[in-house]
């Protein structure tokens, strides 16, 4: 490369120089672009401003995360329209609007880079911790408040002040799961199964971190990828080890279908997982009798555990004609916390908002949420146990 | 021993399931030398329907898959009517075509059934059989024997009737076909509803194995063109080969590297079709552009 240039100075250089101009005045451009569409930062976007607030909410609604997408959606948009019958915000309206990021986190940035530009004041969602990851830069820097029903520990790395959970993170939900199955069930035989998605990865680590904490390792630990429909290699290796109790970290269908296909192989052993274990999707998918004593850890184990939760799963029934689930709840939870913090700050948005998140204390259906500095707001799940089909609370 | 016995049975049952797609990709080609990218979505569409016959209208399991059978091959018929005019004028338009059909039918079946999904609960109620220590699922036995059906009876039609030879006329040359009488038009729209039959019953097969939803048809499609790619695209004895080999190296792939699965399964399958371009079975290719 060099010798070639040296010959020829003039001829190389030019070229460049007009590169050089072109990535300036792109860099420039860029800059100019949101420094103008970061909210807060022009006079109509502040406390002033009377139109309605703009609050978009981002979740998959197509794809095999979308059943995942369309629960968090009609969560929010509960909370929104509650807030909206009763006046909204100083007299001014919510105006939701929901994206579609297919549980992909390319679409999910392209979504970002829309929010910024059409001057979205914050942002609920998405499921799908991948997507949120992938959202959270653009956001942070246009300073677009973000709750999240994501879960992974990876969330918390980002270390965006932006960024907030609605729910705990997969540390939490299993270390609370492993002092469960090693200290209160005695189990000494624990198999894993995870999928490499992110999701899955999240699983895996926490949950291996927990159980080496509590001086178990565990007997077999198989990761399956993400697309896969058929797990009999994994799973014969898992009957092989004869585990009391097998860890699942998958979402909703692919963990229906390897619960299913493990009881075909021949396995009685229980399952046990976080959030996916719990909903109606995984039951469907595995079949009431296969899915009988999985331990679930979850902050929202039914519809009736307090007067809050019957309420909302009485409101949610009504608007939908379904009935409501742990993530409709989370969602809900989310989109509370944000619309008090709304109220509370006077409509504000950017780095305000932000902090009127942070300060905010919510009692919510999963629990009293108190934000610290990482985002999360909440810290404890509970032990339940599926039978009949039915998600409750371990006795 | 045993791992491996039941790795191969956990593999041959979707690999029945992936030949059953590569014979509709297969098939089409052969008629055709047109690649129909729409097949993946037709055997999505096959196994909503089946389901739905089968769980909402609560007719029989075999009564629901025969309905839906004949709903994706009334599709395959209009696929083809739509294309028909670009016959042997813009080959590459009737690809594209074929990728929109695909398109469109995602979008048709979030507008019928919406985003959810369902799952199917299995036709057959016995317990798996015990085979020294390995266990087979009695469905399974089910879709290989239904599979292998279904390459009997295509390879019958195409060797012994009428219809089937004259496809064969025109898979070899539609001019000299035309020629002495063959309606090329009516032989490639039974090339093409055939194919969609075969997709609807891959997809209504497949459907208590896994769950039916708008992505089914990615799922199946691509497993299903590098089985027809790997058994020689053309060949229906290169579908049936194609189809087992991939289900089978799927299933070990993902005992042996986990997580790399699908990309081991992949490289195993390039390098495959790098030293044989042709696919095992492969016979000249079919060139009508």
């Amino acid at each position: 490369m060099t010798r070639s240039r040296t010959p020829r100075p003039r001829a190389d250089s030019r070229p460049r120089t007009a590169a050089r101009t072109a990535v300036c005045t792109a860099a420039a451009l860029a800059a100019a672009l949101t420094a103008c569409s970061a909210p807060g930062e022009s006079d109509d976007d502040t406390k002033a401003s009377s139109g309605p607030i703009k609050v978009a909410v981002v979740n998959a609604q197509s794809g095999q995360l979308s059943s995942l997408g369309d629960w968090e959606y009609k969560g929010a948009k509960l909370a929104i329209d509650e807030w909206n019958e009763k006046g909204g915000i100083d007299g001014r309206k919510i105006q939701v609007k929901l994206f579609d990021d297919q549980g992909d986190p390319t679409t999910g940035t392209n979504i970002a880079r829309r929010l910024v530009s059409e001057k979205y004041i914050a942002m609920i969602g998405t499921a799908e911790s991948a997507v949120t990851i992938a959202m959270g830069p653009v956001l942070q820097q246009a300073k677009i408040p973000n709750i999240t029903s994501g879960q992974s520990d990876g969330l918390v790395a980002l270390k965006s002040p932006y960024l907030f959970l609605n729910g705990p993170t997969s540390t939490t939900y299993d270390s609370t799961l492993a002092e469960h199955l090693v200290k209160d069930k005695g189990y000494k035989k624990i198999a894993m199964i995870t999928n490499n998605g992110s999701f899955g990865k999240g699983e895996h680590d926490a949950f291996l971190k927990a159980v080496k904490e509590l001086g178990v390792t565990p007997s077999t630990d198989q990761v399956v990828t993400t697309d896969q429909k058929e797990f009999s290699a994994a799973l014969t290796k898992i009957r092989s080890t004869k585990p009391e109790v097998i860890f699942i970290g998958s979402e909703e269908v692919e963990a229906g279908l390897i619960v299913k296909q493990a009881r075909d192989l021949g396995i009685t052993a229980p399952f046990a997982g976080a959030a996916p274990q719990g909903t109606p999707v995984f039951i469907d998918t595995a079949g009431k009798a296969a899915v009988e004593d999985t331990i679930v850890s979850s902050p929202y184990l039914s519809n009736d555990t307090s007067a809050a939760s019957k309420k909302f799963a009485a409101a949610y029934e009504a608007a939908y004609g379904k009935e409501a689930e742990l993530h409709g709840a989370k969602a809900y939870d989310g989109a509370n916390i944000l619309l008090t913090a709304l109220r509370t700050s006077n409509g504000a948005s950017g780095e305000e908002l932000a902090d009127a998140i942070r300060d905010t204390r919510y009692k919510g259906l999963l629990g009293d949420f108190r934000y610290d500095e990482s985002g999360v707001g909440i810290t404890k799940t509970t032990i339940g146990v599926i039978r009949d089909g039915e998600l409750v609370p371990q006795r | 021993m045993q791992e491996t016995l039941q790795t191969l049975v956990g593999g041959l049952s979707l690999g029945a399931v992936y030949a059953l797609v590569a014979m509709g990709f297969s098939l089409v080609y052969r008629t055709m030398g047109l690649v129909n990218f729409a097949h993946a979505d037709i055997a999505m569409i096959g196994a909503y329907a089946a389901s739905t016959f089968y769980l909402t209208s609560k007719l029989p399991f075999a009564v629901a898959m025969v309905v839906a059978i004949a709903v994706t091959a009334a599709i395959g018929l209009v696929i083809e009517r739509v294309l028909r005019p670009l016959e042997n004028k813009d080959f590459d338009l009737m690809l594209i075509g074929t990728i929109g059909f695909g398109i469109v039918l995602q979008a048709v079946a979030i507008l019928i059934w919406g985003t959810t999904g369902r799952a199917v609960r299995s036709p057959v109620r016995s317990a798996p059989l015990d085979l020294f220590g390995v266990r087979v699922r009695t469905y399974d036995l089910l879709v290989m024997a239904v599979a292998a059906l279904a390459v009997l009876g295509l390879a019958w039609f195409l060797a012994r009737t009428k219809r089937g030879a004259a496809m064969q006329a025109v898979a070899m040359d539609h001019e000299a076909a035309t020629a002495v009488g063959i309606d090329v038009g009516r032989s490639n729209a039974l090339a093409f509803s055939i194919g969609a039959g075969l997709a609807a019953l891959a997809g209504g097969l497949v459907g208590p194995m896994l769950y039916v939803d708008a992505s089914l048809g990615g799922a199946l499609g691509i497993k299903g063109f590098a089985a027809a790619m790997l058994g020689g695209f053309g060949s229906i004895p290169g579908a049936v080969v194609g189809g087992l080999a991939i289900g089978v190296l799927d299933s070990y792939a993902a005992g042996h590297f986990q997580g790399y699965s699908v990309l081991v399964t992949f490289l195993v399958f390039t390098a495959a079709i790098m030293i044989r371009p042709m696919g095992v079975f492969g016979e000249r290719t079919v060139s009508r552009a």
